[in-house]
């Protein structure tokens, strides 16, 4: 079937190596009952592999762009709010205020796509800050390293079901 | 020739110019054609070193400039009426006409030949400034048009009288701010040529986002971009979905909505980890793929549904299966056909006031990377005995 290897340096061995390890650290200390977990383990684990997917994923592309940048700040702010409740409100403050100040240069020339660019910088992280030219460099990127990540996720759960 | 360069540097007119000409290397071709700055451009190199060599790739689109540098220089002779001015002002005056009027009279490669012969022989004629005005045009690398020079030399004189008369009503003396009108879809000051830019790399990107999203034959920008939206909400959903669909073993979020639908009206639709699960249920006569296991756990939890609706769930996650309405298993069964053999029955069951019918999709993956057999179990209760819920249904389906 696969016959082909895949290419030591590319993104999508990169976050296949990530994201196995990270997957086999989620499941290590739980094992699989058969019996369904609360609902709450449940979501836990889901948000915990989704994380792990996510971040395996920003950390391959590194800081190359804008939105890998974001979401991995954005997951360490997490997760010290999980840690540091108490400090949580005031960080999101600062940086809300912060990408207010900058987004409010260079959107000026949008043309009249002014409603779809600001639902596309919601979607793309770290889209706020950006003007639509970046914004739609920084989507091409995101885009194809979505599909990657989904290519990768499928063929797992595949081989998982398969066992 | 260099401090005249320099001089030309200096002027303010050139300064918003100046910019294009640092824009790297690809972009040159489009600058000749958008920008009038040639001048500018000589600047970073000496005047009479550009050759037509140099600028062979430009020298088409060169043309363009050459008319309008030609018609300026006409303009000047007009102007100034052809007595010994400053060659400085004669420049500066002759690119802030440039800037004005970019390329309104691009009427053809001939005609600009022509004209470009006959601004030479103006230029010729100028006095304090043609040497000047020689050096602008060996830098320009018009080098070339020189030989038809001499041969042109009789033309050009009424070309010269001719283009004088219509460009007379328009200069008006000191310094002319002429009003001409720009090219259709051309703006000619530095402002409007950045946005030009500007919107032609945003062109390229949407071009190659075309690329990237599937079903991309729209052609417009607004509607390409609402595709390309929904095609990002479309893959953050699916990580999402297969983050969940990875957590091997047990049923996903079912209980986590267990109460939802028998309150609601049966709007629910919950998946389960069907992926992970059917093989961990080794119970062999309760295998999926077996049409008379259906039957018998479909009885099985019409008969749950009865007691409790909560225990059903729990019966059919244990066996990876999970609820939805109806009207949603048809449409995500027709959706996803293309590739699996579906097996459709209907049995209608009267069993004690519960009105029971359902639909049993079995298919198996197309090949052997695809996603195991992808079962679905659809009861659909029209009275149940606590109240009230129409329309609930199970389906349950692997997740892709």
């Amino acid at each position: 079937m696969d016959s082909q290897l895949l290419n030591p340096t590319s993104l999508k061995s990169r976050f296949t190596a990530r994201f196995l390890r990270a997957l086999t650290k989620i499941n290590a200390p739980n094992p699989i009952s058969s019996s369904s977990p609360t609902p709450r383990e449940i979501f836990q684990r889901y948000r915990r592999i989704k994380v792990a997917a996510d971040k395996s994923m920003a950390y391959s592309v590194r800081s190359r762009t804008t939105w890998s940048r974001a979401t991995l700040s954005r997951l360490r702010t997490r997760s010290r709010h999980r840690r540091l409740a108490s400090f949580g409100p005031r960080s999101s403050v600062t940086t809300a205020a912060v990408l207010k100040k900058t987004s409010s240069h260079g959107k000026e020339n949008e043309g009249g796509l002014g409603v779809q660019a600001g639902e596309l910088r919601e979607l793309v992280p770290g889209g706020e800050a950006m003007d639509l030219c970046n914004l739609l460099d920084e989507t091409a990127h995101y885009i194809k390293c979505l599909t990657t990540q989904v290519q990768v996720m499928k063929t797992i759960a595949n081989l998982y079901s398969l066992e | 020739m260099q401090p005249c360069s320099r001089e030309m540097q200096a002027m303010n007119s050139l300064q918003d110019l100046q910019i294009n000409v640092h824009t790297p290397h690809a972009d040159f071709l489009e600058q000749m054609l958008s920008t009038t700055s040639f001048p500018a451009s000589s600047s970073s190199s000496s005047w009479s070193d550009l050759n037509p060599q140099d600028n062979n790739a430009a020298a088409a689109a060169g043309f363009h400039h050459h008319e309008i540098l030609a018609s300026n220089l006409r303009q000047q002779q007009q102007i100034n009426g052809g007595h010994d001015s400053n060659p400085f002002q004669a420049m500066k005056m002759m690119m802030q006409q440039q800037q004005q009027q970019q390329q309104m009279m691009v009427a053809g490669f001939g005609r600009a030949t022509v004209a470009a012969t006959a601004a030479a022989g103006v230029g010729t004629h100028q006095g304090g400034g043609e040497g000047s005005m020689q050096a602008l045009f060996n830098s320009l690398g018009y080098g070339s048009l020189h030989q038809p020079q001499a041969s042109f030399g009789s033309d050009s004189t009424p070309e010269v009288n001719h283009s004088q008369v219509p460009t007379a009503a328009a200069a008006t003396p000191g310094k002319p701010k002429q009003k001409v009108r720009a090219r259709r879809g051309q703006a000619t000051d530095p402002h409007s040529i950045a946005e030009r830019l500007r919107r032609v790399r945003i062109a390229e990107r949407m071009k190659s986002l075309q690329e990237l999203v599937p079903n991309a034959n729209k052609t417009d920008k607004a509607s390409m971009l609402d595709e390309i939206i929904d095609y990002v909400k479309f893959l953050q959903l699916q990580v999402k979905v297969l983050s969940m669909s990875r957590l091997g073993g047990a049923a996903a979020v079912a209980p986590l909505v267990t109460d939802m639908p028998f309150e609601g009206g049966g709007d629910c639709f919950q998946t389960s980890g069907n992926g992970g699960s059917l093989p961990r249920n080794s119970n062999g006569n309760r295998t999926p793929s077996d049409n008379e296991s259906l039957t018998v756990s479909e009885h099985q939890v019409a008969k749950l549904m009865e007691e409790d609706m909560g225990s059903a769930m729990q019966y059919l996650q244990g066996k990876g299966l999970c609820l939805m309405p109806i009207s949603l298993a048809t449409a995500i069964s027709t959706a996803t056909c293309h590739s699996r053999n579906p097996m459709v029955s209907n049995v209608n069951t009267n069993s004690t006031g519960v009105n029971v019918s359902h639909l049993l999709l079995q298919s198996s993956g197309g090949d052997g990377s695809s996603s195991p057999s992808l079962s679905a179990l659809t009861v659909q209760s029209a009275t149940m005995g606590n109240g009230g819920v129409d329309g609930a249904a199970s389906v349950s389906k692997p997740l892709d």
